[in-house]
């Protein structure tokens, strides 16, 4: 997505070390979906994190 | 959690730019996010338009003690500038400026406009908000910048 002003962004080493852990499948998988799309699977994401929470307060040991 | 959908709804007819996580989503972060930021035009008009939009929905500062005296209203939001919100839709947080960009018309040149679940809303643009997130220099962004600009570099390198 274009933005009207060109800006400038030099490289980071800080960032370029963190980007070494990126998973770029997850990235090119998630460019091929509509806005839309992405915002319902944050909608999803965010379901099963809450689900999770709670599975986890309830949590008994396994034995 | 909090309903993206319906708070964007809910802002319809109220001049503001999506920012922060939400952003990121809509370019392709893969990243879970809570809250929804947004960087509203401060103009007495559209004061007015955040806070009627926002009234229905009970907004409170988010983490303050229930009963703290909290009036929703044009004059509290001309009063002050940041807001982290607590609604009945979810988070939300109203920001008048952001470090390293400024308010809503220092912003504007850097939009892109989408239409999520059919919402036509500006959204920053990702190379502004790779900058302003680095701006920030939060050490808890690195990894959401770092991520940004790989998605960027992926986009550049698309055909």
């Amino acid at each position: 997505m274009a933005d009207k002003q060109e800006l400038r962004l030099d490289p980071d080493p800080v960032i370029e070390a963190y980007k070494q852990h990126i998973d770029l499948t997850l990235i090119r998988e998630s460019l091929k979906l509509t806005v839309t799309e992405r915002m319902e699977r944050l909608l999803e994401m965010q379901r099963l994190a809450e689900e999770m929470k709670r599975a986890g307060r309830v949590a008994k040991p396994a034995r | 959690m909090t309903d993206f959908k319906r708070l964007l709804e809910t802002l319809s007819g109220v001049e503001f730019i999506l920012v922060g996580g939400v952003a990121a989503t809509a370019h392709g972060s893969v990243r879970l996010t809570v809250d929804l930021d947004i960087v509203y035009r401060r103009t007495k008009e559209n004061v007015r338009k955040v806070a009627l939009a926002l009234a229905g929905v009970n907004p409170y500062l988010r983490g303050a003690p229930p009963g703290l005296p909290f009036r929703w209203d044009e004059e509290t939001i001309w009063r002050g500038l940041n807001f982290t919100l607590t609604t009945e839709l979810g988070a939300i947080d109203l920001l008048g400026e952001i470090t390293g960009g400024g308010g809503f018309d220092d912003l504007l040149p850097h939009c892109v406009r989408l239409e999520p679940f059919g919402i036509p809303c500006l959204c920053l643009s990702l190379k502004k908000l790779i900058q302003v997130k680095r701006a920030a220099g939060r050490p808890k962004d690195f990894d959401a910048v770092a991520e940004l600009e790989a998605i960027l570099e992926q986009t550049a390198e698309a055909p």
